[in-house]
C-alpha cells in the first residue's frame, strides 16, 4: 500500500472574481521509502500540491489517502496533529524562530505534542535530531549565528524530531549555494536510506532533482511526466570529491 | 502545551519588548493603584468614623471643626481653625440640657518608654471625657482641671499601650514616657474595653490634656472637636440644635452662610457614614471602570500589534502542529501576564501612596486583603476580556497565509 495516494486532486483559489485553478486533477502514488523530486515551471502548482500533502491546506476536490486514511476532509485540529507527528515539512525560507536557539527551535514540535513532558528528555531528543544533521555542536547558537545551510539543517532536525514517516521539502536548497545544497541533499539522502523516511522534494534545478529516485514534473496544475531516475547522484560521494574549505 | 511552558514563552515574548510591555502595563498600574488607594482611603475614613461611634458614650453629640458636608470649597482654608476652647465653655454654660463637655485635639505620635516604642493616637481631651464615655481608670487616675489649666505633661494610657511599652509588667503609673520626644508622666491606666463592635482596639489609646497637645505639639489655640453629652436621650435633638445656634452666633455666621463646624449625634454619624460609603463606592466603581477600560484597550491594542508582527511565527507554530487552541492560549496568557504584572505593580503603588497619605497628610487609610484580591481579580479579568479578541484572531490564521505574510 502506498504511503501517499492522491486521486483527482484540485485546488481552486478564489481571488476576487477570478478563479485560479492551481491544481487541475492530480493523481499520484508514492511508496514508502521513495525519494521523489517534484519539478516544473514556476506557477505550475508544486507548492500548492505540497501544502495539501503536508496537511497545511485542503483540496477543493479529490481525495488524499495518507497511510490509507482519507485526510482530505479532516478538521483543523486533526490536520494539526498529523503535521505534528506524521509529516515533517521543510521550507525554502527555513522559518526558524529568531532569538531562539537551534535546540529550542528543534524542540518546538514536541511542545505541541505533550510528549515527552520532561524538559531533559526533550533536550535529549532534540540533541539527537541535531546530531542526525551534524549540528550537535551548534545547539545553542541562534539562527543569526548560523550559515544558511546550517539553518536549513536545523529546520530539517525540527521536521524530524517527532520521527515522521514522511519528509516534505519545498525548495529546501533554493536559498543555498552549490556546496551547502549538496550538504543538505546529503542529509536527505541519508535519512531516506538509513531511516527509510519517504522524501518528497520540490526543486527548480534538474541536478538537484537527480538526487532522488523518481522525478515528477508539473505543468499548469497537471503532472506531465513521472519517471525513474536512472543515473542518481549521491551527495556523500560528491562531498568527498569537493575541495576542503578553510573553516 | 503545558501551562508552565506557555507562561515561559509569554514571559520571553514580553521580555523582548520591555519598553512596550512597561508602557502597556502603565494603564493597569495606574488603574489598579488608584483603586487600591481609593479603597484604602474609603476604608480608613469609615474606620475612623466607626472608631468614633464605637468609642463614644451614650447621648453623645460630636462637634467637629470644619464642615465637609456642605460647600467645603467655598469656605476657604482657615475655616477649620475657628473652633475654640471658649466655644466648649459656652456650650457648657449656655445650652440647657448639656451634662458634660470635653474639648479635643488629636495628634498621632511615636511613644517611647525605655527601649520599647509604639505608634498611637494621642487624644488631647478634657477631664469630663471619662464621664461621657463611662470609662474608669484601672489604676492611677485621670488628669485634673489643674493639669488642663497648666498644660501639664501628664497622660493616661490604655492597656494595649501599657502592654506595648511595659512588656515586663512594670506598673506604668508614675513612670515617665516620651511622646514625640517630650517626657510625659503616666498618671493612670484606663480599664480595658477590648475591641469595639467594628473590631477596633479601644485600648490602643493615650489621653492627655488638650491644652498640652495644643501648646507642646501643635502650637495652636483652636481645637478640633468638642464631645458633649446630653443629660437625657430625649433632649439630644434639641441640645444639638441649640449648640448649632450658639456656635453660629459665636462664629458670627450670616444666615446665608453655612456652618464652619459640624454637630452630629450618633444617629447622624451612622446615617452619614452609609451615605459617604455609598458615594465613595460609586466613585471607586467609576474610577476602577474607566482605568481598567483604558488599560484593557491598551492591552488589546498592543496584542493586536503583536499578533500582526508575529504572523509568520504563528504560521510556523501552526505548521509544525500547534492547534488553534495552543495559539489562542499563548496570546491570551501573554495578555493576562501583562495585566497581572500591571495589577501587581499597581497594588504596590496603591500601597505606597496610601502609606504616604497616612504618613504625610495623616489621612487614615486601611488596605484589606479583599481589596487586593478584588483588584487582582479585575486585572486578570481585564486581561482575559481584552486579550481574547487578538488571541482569537491569531488562532484563526491559516498556516500557509500566515507563513507567506510579509
Ligand atoms: N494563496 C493563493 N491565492 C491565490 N492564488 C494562489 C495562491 N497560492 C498560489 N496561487 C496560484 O496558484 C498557482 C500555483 O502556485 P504554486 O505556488 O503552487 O506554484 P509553484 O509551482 O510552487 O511555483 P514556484 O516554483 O514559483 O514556487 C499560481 O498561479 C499561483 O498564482
Ligand atoms: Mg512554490
Amino acid at each position: 500500500m502506498p504511503v501517499i495516494s492522491v486521486r483527482d486532486l484540485t485546488r481552486v483559489y478564489q481571488v476576487g472574481d477570478i478563479e485560479v485553478r492551481a491544481l487541475r486533477g492530480v493523481s499520484l502514488d508514492v511508496e514508502a521509502g521513495e525519494f521523489v523530486s517534484v519539478t516544473g515551471p514556476s506557477g505550475s502548482g508544486k507548492s500548492t500540491f505540497m501544502h495539501i500533502l503536508g496537511c497545511l491546506d485542503r483540496p477543493t476536490s479529490g481525495q488524499y489517502f495518507l497511510d490509507g486514511r482519507d485526510v482530505s476532509r479532516l478538521s483543523r485540529n486533526e490536520l494539526a496533529a498529523i503535521r505534528n507527528h506524521q509529516i515533517g515539512f521543510v521550507f525554502q525560507g527555513f522559518n526558524l524562530l529568531s532569538r531562539t536557539s537551534a535546540i529550542e527551535n528543534v524542540e518546538l514540535p514536541l511542545l505541541y505534542n505533550g510528549r515527552p513532558s520532561k524538559t531533559s528528555e526533550r533536550h535529549r531528543r532534540a540533541m539527537e535530531a541535531l546530531r542526525l544533521v551534524g549540528l550537535e555542536d551548534r545547539a545553542h547558537h541562534y539562527p543569526n549565528q548560523l550559515s544558511g545551510g546550517q539553518q536549513q539543517r536545523v529546520a530539517i532536525a525540527r521536521a524530524l524530531i517527532n520521527n515522521p514517516s514522511i519528509l516534505l521539502a519545498d525548495e529546501p536548497t533554493g536559498n543555498l549555494d552549490t556546496r551547502t545544497s549538496i550538504e543538505v541533499m546529503d542529509v536527505f539522502q541519508r535519512l531516506n536510506a538509513e531511516r527509510g523516511i519517504t522524501v518528497l522534494l520540490i526543486t527548480h534545478e534538474r541536478d538537484i532533482a537527480e538526487y532522488g529516485t523518481r522525478m515528477v514534473s508539473f505543468r499548469d496544475g497537471h503532472i506531465v511526466s513521472d519517471e525513474k531516475i536512472t543515473r542518481r547522484r549521491i551527495a556523500a560521494e560528491e562531498m568527498a570529491a569537493l575541495p576542503p574549505v578553510a573553516v | 502545551m503545558s501551562i508552565v511552558m506557555t507562561f515561559r514563552i509569554a514571559l520571553k515574548a514580553l521580555n523582548r519588548n520591555k519598553m512596550r510591555t512597561m508602557l502597556t502595563m502603565l494603564g493597569m498600574i495606574i488603574g489598579v493603584g488608584a483603586v487600591i488607594t481609593m479603597v484604602a482611603l474609603g476604608n480608613g475614613a469609615s474606620q475612623s468614623i466607626e472608631q468614633q461611634i464605637a468609642s463614644a458614650g451614650t447621648n453623645v453629640i460630636m462637634v467637629n471643626a470644619g464642615n465637609f458636608t456642605t460647600g467645603g470649597v467655598r469656605m476657604g482654608a482657615g475655616a477649620s481653625n475657628t473652633l475654640m476652647p471658649e466655644d466648649a465653655e459656652a456650650i457648657r454654660n449656655e445650652v440647657p440640657g448639656v451634662q458634660y463637655v470635653a474639648a479635643g485635639v488629636d495628634q498621632g505620635a511615636q511613644i517611647v518608654a525605655g527601649n520599647q516604642n509604639w505608634f498611637s493616637r494621642v487624644q488631647g481631651t478634657d477631664v469630663e471625657l471619662p464621664l461621657i464615655r463611662a470609662w474608669a481608670t484601672e489604676s492611677g487616675s485621670f488628669f485634673t482641671p489643674a493639669d488642663v489649666a497648666s498644660a501639664a505633661k501628664v497622660c493616661v494610657i490604655g492597656t494595649t499601650v501599657r502592654d506595648m511599652l511595659f512588656p515586663d509588667g512594670t506598673d506604668p503609673v508614675g513612670q515617665v514616657i516620651r511622646i514625640r520626644n517630650q517626657p510625659f508622666k503616666v498618671i493612670g491606666v484606663m480599664a480595658s474595653r477590648g475591641q469595639s463592635a467594628m473590631g477596633q482596639d479601644q485600648d490602643d489609646v493615650v489621653f492627655a490634656p488638650y491644652t498640652t497637645i495644643q501648646k507642646k505639639f501643635r502650637g495652636i489655640t483652636y481645637i478640633q472637636n468638642i464631645t458633649v453629652s446630653a443629660a437625657s436621650a430625649d433632649h439630644i435633638k434639641k441640645v444639638a440644635e441649640d449648640i448649632t445656634a450658639l456656635l453660629r452666633a459665636r462664629h458670627r455666621i450670616q444666615p446665608d452662610e453655612s456652618d464652619d463646624f459640624m454637630v452630629r449625634t450618633l444617629e447622624d454619624i451612622a446615617a452619614m457614614r452609609t451615605e459617604t460609603t455609598r458615594t465613595m463606592t460609586a466613585l471607586l466603581a467609576s474610577i476602577a471602570g474607566v482605568s481598567l477600560l483604558v488599560g484593557g484597550i491598551g492591552i488589546m491594542n498592543i496584542m493586536l500589534v503583536s499578533v500582526t508582527e508575529r504572523t509568520r511565527e504563528i504560521g510556523l507554530r501552526l505548521a509544525i502542529g500547534a492547534r488553534g487552541r495552543d495559539v489562542l492560549t499563548q496570546f491570551l496568557v501573554e495578555a493576562i501576564v501583562i495585566s497581572l504584572l500591571g495589577g501587581f505593580i499597581g497594588i504596590g503603588l496603591g500601597y505606597g501612596v496610601s502609606r504616604g497619605l497616612t504618613r504625610f497628610l495623616e489621612w487614615p487609610t486601611f488596605i484589606t486583603p479583599q481589596a487586593v484580591g478584588v483588584a487582582f481579580g479585575f486585572a486578570a479579568a481585564t486581561g482575559i476580556f481584552f486579550g481574547f479578541y487578538p488571541a482569537r484572531k491569531a488562532s484563526a490564521l491559516d498556516p500557509i497565509e500566515a507563513l507567506r505574510y510579509e
